[in-house]
């Protein structure tokens, strides 16, 4: 494999501490959103912690609060109650241009759609974290692109249309872009819910050596139990609160 | 080198939508184009119609009148004289000014055989203008500039004869010289003008040997020299020699051009003068030079050819040295001065101005001085009508107006028509400039629409963006700086409409006004900062536009839509 160029020390990164601080700690997190006026309890409780280089399912039925969840530990929201740290950070106290900064450099996410940009080619779409920050020169990008392409199976792909792939390609596309600044935590929202069996089991196959490799914390919301039983542990959301967790 | 990647993330939107990005700044385009194409349709009229006609600094003043019973009537006493232009020259913002007088005696003039087939009669009206106040007009019309040019690059024709040379030249002294008519309108002329005493002479010329001695001559010296008298040649009428007019003329025979004395003709350019109708000697002179107004030739061929039956015109330069009759003391509607008074001269047409009067002719004011003098009085001929004055700027004239009018003067129907002309085409043109404005507000508000639909389609992906690490400044910058492309396409797409429909304009208008004379080169002149000011509205206009929907981009919740799955 060939190694990619190291990040600018400018980038974040949970460094050496005297103590190990959690990939992900949640403490009594609550979410309400206002449905036609009315207060409704996404998140009502929930307490989860997650260390680095850990495998997490978050598992549950439709409702329960999974999407919610995967937005606040994302960094997506942050009109949460109670307590949400991502690598120690208070995601809460920090400003909008801070979070942005924060999802850019230290969240990868994998969508179950994908969400590639069809007017740009394969290459581009793995560059584009990179037109937000990341402090990498051009050549460095390309560079970090083309590595991870090469070791995700898609090396020949780089000017390619993300149109013209099939959908493991594509969310392999998707795997190279979340971690073109390598993240130490990828977020994926169901990333085998658009994919058959027998590629499902491809990407999360490659999802286990991305974690093997890099030691990438790794929280995968799913309802597929084939993918909670790829994870270290499973979490279990009913009712918008936290039930225990569950060694795979 | 974000900010470089974020534009080539522009790029590449704009690449994939080109169908749906022409469409969208079609409004731009027009509402570009129409604006420019205005600015240059306003300050070309100005400049390149407007100014030649009126020149802006220049204005003619006249003593303030006033209406009684209906009538217009000066309403000082207090004469127009050297002081008062003086005076007039003195006010602030004023660089010069020249008195202007017009003939106050009776006149007709007949000519135009060559022309025409047969001679047209007209009582005429002089107006006297110092040489300096057209020169610039007769020589950008006659275009002396590229004759000089042209005869620089030409050897010399012997010759001798004019027809030896070419057309526009002359033979003199065994050479084809060029022929500049404008340069005959000068200010040091003299006609041969018969007198019993100084007072039938203008101011400051006397009367010698009967005729007024009043200056130079027009002719070229070998010329003169030629016609020279000897001194003791002068024994009887018409054949004194006088130092004032010696040098311009000599007797001649009226019949004939002949010069019994010599035993020659004239010399080349002037012709037997005689001093009065029925005298059968007179005084080898140069024809009066006659500036016409151009108009005068667009009515001839709008109105007259027609029904004398003569071809249209095709150009002004066909009348260059044409010559015509005037009677001066003659006339078809006044009374007539005395038969013994009365002159038959030569006029040649030198050049045409706007400053001359439209069914007149403007001569030399020296001589239109002295024939006042010969029919009016000595004073008559020191009380000018007009002021004429060039400001030092044209922001400049309304203090000058107003100055002008604390001395008793009032603008000239001229100078009033071009200021009212120039208001008008100034709003116009600004009118027609607001109108562009509002076709590009509505394409501002067409372009809101788009980049609202726009972000509503792509809200998922801008999700994504926010999820990648995109600001809101960043998402915003992306929606405006595609509506700030667009805005520099559309821009340049709208300035090169204009130039294009205005170079179209120009053809056309040369093509169906062929013929019609002093027809400017082009009615636009686009400033330096059309272009640049096409290309900033463009811009400004689809920023604005897109203001709305990138704000609604920058604040799209991330989480919400791409909750929506």
């Amino acid at each position: 494999m060939t190694p990619l160029p190291a990040l600018p020390a400018a980038v974040e990164r949970p460094g050496p501490a005297t103590r190990v601080v959690a990939a992900l700690s949640a403490r009594g997190l609550k979410r309400r959103y206002q449905i036609d006026g009315r207060p409704v309890d996404a998140l009502a409780g929930v307490d989860i912690e997650v260390q680095p280089g850990e495998s997490v399912a978050i598992v549950g039925k439709s409702g329960a609060g999974k999407s919610t969840l995967l937005n606040l530990i994302g960094a997506l929201d942050r009109g949460y109650e109670g307590e949400l740290r991502v690598f120690g950070r208070e995601l809460r106290t920090l400003s909008d241009a801070e979070l942005a900064r924060f999802r850019n450099q230290q969240i990868g996410f994998v969508f179950q759609a994908f969400h590639l940009l069809p007017q740009l080619s394969v290459g581009r779409n793995v560059m584009l974290p990179a037109a937000f920050g990341g402090g990498l020169t051009d050549g460095e990008v390309e560079t970090r692109a083309r590595a991870l392409l090469a070791e995700l199976g898609l090396s020949d792909r780089f000017d390619q249309n993300p149109a013209q792939m099939s959908g493991g390609e594509r969310q392999r596309v998707a795997i190279a872009r979340a971690l073109l600044l390598e993240p130490p935590l990828l977020v994926c929202d169901e990333p085998t819910g658009s994919l058959d069996a027998e590629t499902g089991r491809q990407i999360l196959a490659v999802l286990a050596d991305v974690r093997a490799r890099r030691g990438t914390t790794l929280l995968l919301v799913t309802h597929d139990p084939a993918v909670a039983r790829s994870a270290d542990r499973t979490i279990t959301l009913a009712g918008g609160r936290s039930a225990a967790g569950e060694a795979a | 080198m974000r900010v470089r990647r974020l534009v080539g993330l522009i790029v590449a939107n704009l690449a994939t939508q080109r169908l749906r990005a022409a469409l969208t700044i079609l409004g731009i385009v027009v509402g570009t184009a129409l604006l420019v194409f205005f600015i240059g349709l306003g300050q070309g009229l100005r400049e390149r119609v407007l100014n030649r006609i009126f020149p802006v600094n220049q204005l003619e003043l006249e003593p303030r009148a006033v209406q009684v019973f209906g009538i217009e009537q000066i309403a000082s006493d207090v004469p127009l004289d050297d002081a008062r232009i003086a005076q007039v020259a003195r006010l602030p913002g004023v660089v010069r000014a020249f008195g202007k007088q017009k003939s106050g005696f009776p006149a007709r003039l007949w000519g135009g055989k060559e022309l025409i087939g047969y001679n047209l009669f007209t009582e005429a009206f002089f107006d006297g203008m110092p040489a300096v106040v057209l020169r610039s007009e007769l020589d950008t019309i006659e275009d002396v500039a590229a004759k000089r040019r042209e005869a620089a690059a030409r050897t010399a024709a012997r010759c001798d004869v004019d027809l030896d040379c070419l057309a526009g030249q002359g033979c003199r002294d065994g050479t084809c010289e060029l022929v500049v008519w404008a340069s005959r309108f000068r200010d040091d002329l003299a006609i041969v003008l018969p007198c019993a005493a100084s007072a039938d002479c203008a101011q400051g010329v006397g009367c010698h040997g009967g005729r007024c001695g009043s200056g130079h001559s027009a002719l070229p010296a070998e010329a003169a020299a030629r016609c020279l008298l000897p001194e003791s040649a002068g024994n009887g009428r018409g054949l004194e020699f006088d130092r004032e007019v010696g040098v311009l003329a000599r007797p001649c025979d009226a019949q004939g051009d002949f010069c019994p004395i010599a035993g020659s003709a004239c010399p080349a350019g002037t012709y037997c003068a005689g001093d009065d109708p029925d005298t059968v000697l007179g005084w080898c002179e140069p024809p009066l030079p006659a500036v016409l107004n151009p108009l005068l030739i667009e009515v001839f061929n709008s109105d007259m050819a027609r029904s004398l039956g003569a071809a249209p015109l095709a150009s002004l330069h066909a009348l260059y040295g044409i010559r015509f009759h005037v009677a001066f003391g003659d006339s078809y509607f006044a009374k007539d001065a005395a038969r013994d008074r009365q002159q038959v001269k030569q006029a040649v047409v030198v050049g045409f101005s706007r400053k001359a009067p439209e069914l007149g002719v403007a001569l030399p004011l020296s001589l239109v001085r002295a024939l006042n003098a010969r029919f009016r009085s000595q004073a008559a001929a020191q009380v000018y009508d007009a002021v004429l004055i060039e400001t030092l700027s044209n922001e400049r004239v309304p203090e000058v107006v107003a100055g002008a009018e604390k001395l008793g003067f009032q603008l000239s129907r001229k100078s009033r028509a071009a200021r009212t002309v120039g208001t008008v085409v100034f709003v116009t043109a600004l009118a027609l400039i607001l109108l562009a404005f509002v076709v590009l507000l509505v394409a501002a508000a067409q372009i809101a629409q788009t980049f609202a639909l726009l972000v509503h389609e792509r809200r998922r992906e801008i999700a994504v963006l926010r999820a990648l690490g995109a600001t809101r400044g960043a998402v915003a910058f992306l929606v405006l700086g595609e509506a700030a492309v667009l805005g520099v396409s559309g821009g340049t797409l709208g300035v090169a409409l204009a130039r294009a429909a205005a170079a179209g304009v120009d053809l056309a208008a040369r093509a169906a006004l062929a013929g019609v004379p002093l027809l400017p080169d082009g009615f636009f002149a686009f400033p330096v900062w059309a272009a640049p000011l096409g290309v900033a509205v463009g811009i400004v206009f689809c920023v604005a536009g897109a203001l709305g929907p990138a704000r609604r981009a920058a604040q799209m919740d991330p989480a919400e839509v791409l909750a929506q799955g």
